[in-house]
């Protein structure tokens, strides 16, 4: 029997100040990358508390590989990294990941070997030797990294693995991420930071207010709309008109630079001369391939072609837009 | 719960507590040897080599004098030991964030808090160990000590028995307060218990009346349900100087001895009651701590 890897079942969280979660149902398979995301305050951390074992939810029931919530077997079988967590201080990066495979009774002689190898692909390499007093907040969320990753976890938690750090450390989570998924590691992905999801998640789940608002697979939400940009030199009015007429679609000078007023128009839209980006709304890629061959045909130059994918920030800001949403606040 | 304890151990002396606890200890043991050799030089007939029944007395009477001065403070030392090692055990390590990546691991909650407060026991009655035979020591070299070995084992008991107890309370406050807040509120308890204590040897020298005695003594009593340390403590002196077998050859008056009243030693029943209370307290702090959200 193929058992989830995550099942939720109208997991409920309430606090007396009216924050938590609320009715929470979803189904993460074995090996899949799911995505959660949602405004501050929405309730993610709180749910993910609750699979991690940390909180006890006020009603419903979840279960990890068909192990209730909060059981050993259940927690056996997952890494977490916390949002907000600190390491022991008085400890080095190198006796953080030890202690915490003791904890999941992982054999020394394993432990010696698997331990300098995960501090070296988290990025802390021989630094993982110094107190963790003298890390620096990315140094400590690398270390919080290797320490959900120590048991070589089926599934693992990670709560903004990203938040505190830079360009290139963000690069190189994201790849350590990709290599668990190829892996089929199951990750369960709370993070701000959109392009992650969008390049890591199979499915998401938009959470407002603790409730889910919207869910699907991210291939999808993001290929909803199938528009081309076609950048061309020699352009004419005259020529978009014709176009339009010709084939009968959608077809409007385009401005990549996402340059628009407040309703939305787009004002921007020579980029030198008589050359352009034009875009058009499309039903298949024959359609492409016929509008490229008559541009060229109107005497048209074409310098480029790439399809418009709709990026998940537009969907998510989309999502929650006119919405009430408790955020940070009372 | 093995790593659990050692990971304890491993923060008590990383941390340095252990080492500065141990360094100040080196200054009250060196100060208290100065005081002790002062006190035990006053004493006349010391010098001789054979005592007689009242030499013998005398220096019997000084001996407990210096011991009580040293158990005195010791059990201060060791009670905010115990305390200000455990006071943020829990809230304090859950506010940073330590616990949240700690807890997700499959261990059962209740082995992490017996971990912990083994830990901070074993550690903690070790400590009081050295501090009592280091006490004990130093009186033997100024006066006459106890020697009967039944009596120094219950005393001792007793006196480390304070760590059990500051440590289970500290432990359940940590799970229902903040750091600071269980800090103070420990600290105000134990205070509390202290000064019902005092409140308890002075009364009986104040002159009050009989009935204002008796409303004190209920007020100290009670105290001293809430916090029986200062209770143990003087268990732990009776116990030491066998106070039953004096049959009252050495005068042992609240103005000899103003930090003991002799005369109100607890019984047995409160030491039944103290080891109840601790297992208690420890059972609803375990038990508190099963269903705490982090």
């Amino acid at each position: 029997m193929n058992v989830p890897a995550i099942q939720a079942q109208l997991l409920t969280k309430e606090y007396s100040n009216g924050r938590g979660c609320r009715d929470v149902t979803i189904t993460v398979e074995k090996g899949e990358a799911f995505g959660f995301l949602g405004p501050n305050g929405a309730g993610k951390s709180t749910f993910v508390k609750m699979l991690a074992g940390l909180i006890r939810p006020t009603s419903g029931s979840a279960a990890l590989f068909g192990h209730p919530i909060g059981t050993l077997a259940a927690k056996s079988k997952i890494g977490y990294l916390p949002e907000l967590y600190r390491y022991q201080e008085w400890l080095s990066g190198e006796e953080v990941v030890r202690l915490h495979a003791r904890l999941c009774n992982i054999e020394k002689s394993v432990a010696d070997r698997r331990i300098p190898e995960l501090l070296k692909e988290v990025g802390l390499g021989l630094r993982g030797r110094d107190r963790v007093k003298h890390y620096s907040k990315g140094m400590q969320q690398r270390l919080g990294l290797a320490c959900a990753l120590v048991n070589d976890p089926e599934l693992v938690f990670l709560d903004e693995p990203s938040s505190a750090l830079d360009p290139i450390g963000r690069m190189e989570v994201r790849t350590i991420l990709e290599r668990l998924k190829q892996r089929g590691i199951t990750i369960f992905l709370n993070s701000h930071l959109l392009e992650d999801v969008e390049v890591l998640c199979d499915r998401m789940a938009l959470l407002n207010n603790g409730e889910i608002l919207r869910h699907g697979k991210v291939s999808e939400i993001l290929n909803k709309r199938t528009s081309w940009h076609f950048k061309v030199g020699g352009f004419s009015p005259f020529l978009l008109s014709w176009l339009k007429n010709h084939t009968g679609l959608q077809i409007s000078q385009a401005a990549l630079d996402k340059n628009q007023d407040e309703e939305g128009i787009i004002v921007s839209s020579a980029i030198e001369g008589s050359t352009v980006w034009l875009e058009a709304e499309v039903e298949s890629d024959e359609q492409v391939g016929w509008l490229n061959s008559l541009m060229i045909e109107q005497g048209l130059t074409l310098y480029e072609v790439s399809r418009k994918k709709e990026r998940l920030e537009e969907w998510f800001l989309d999502a929650v837009s006119g919405l009430s949403h408790r955020g940070e606040q009372e | 719960m093995r790593t659990i304890l050692g990971m304890t151990w491993k923060e008590l002396l990383r941390k340095k507590v252990m080492l500065m606890t141990l360094v100040m200890t080196a200054v009250f043991l060196i100060a208290f040897w100065f005081v002790a050799a002062i006190v035990g030089s006053s004493e006349s007939g010391r010098a001789t080599s054979i005592m007689n029944g009242s030499n013998l007395i005398e220096s019997f009477t000084t001996g407990t004098f210096i011991l009580t001065m040293g158990f005195f403070f010791g059990a201060f030392v060791i009670a905010f030991l115990a305390i200000f090692s455990s006071f943020s055990s829990i809230a304090g390590e859950a506010e940073q964030g330590i616990m949240q990546a700690l807890l997700p691991r499959p261990l059962p909650r209740w082995k992490w808090y017996l971990g912990r407060w083994l830990g901070y026991v074993t550690l903690g009655i070790f400590y009081a160990f050295l501090l009592f035979a280091a006490i004990l020591l130093i009186a033997d070299a100024h006066a006459s000590i106890p020697r009967d070995s039944a009596a120094l084992i219950k005393a001792f008991l007793l006196f480390a028995s304070l760590v059990p107890l500051l440590i289970s309370l500290s432990m359940l406050g940590s799970g229902l307060f903040s750091a600071l807040g269980n800090g103070v509120f420990m600290t105000m308890l134990y205070g509390a218990g202290w000064l019902g204590g005092m409140i308890d040897k002075m009364s009986s020298s104040l002159g009050l009346k009989e009935e204002a005695i008796h409303t004190l003594h209920n007020l100290t009593g009670i105290m001293s349900l809430l916090m029986p340390a200062d209770g143990l403590q003087q268990k732990m002196t009776a116990e030491l100087f066998s106070l039953k077998d004096l049959g009252g050859m050495v005068n042992m008056s609240t103005s000899s001895f103003p930090l003991l009243d002799f005369n109100s030693v607890p019984s047995d029943s409160f030491v039944v009651y103290a080891v109840l209370y601790t297992v208690v307290v420890f059972a609803i702090g375990l038990l508190r701590f099963q269903r705490k959200d982090l």
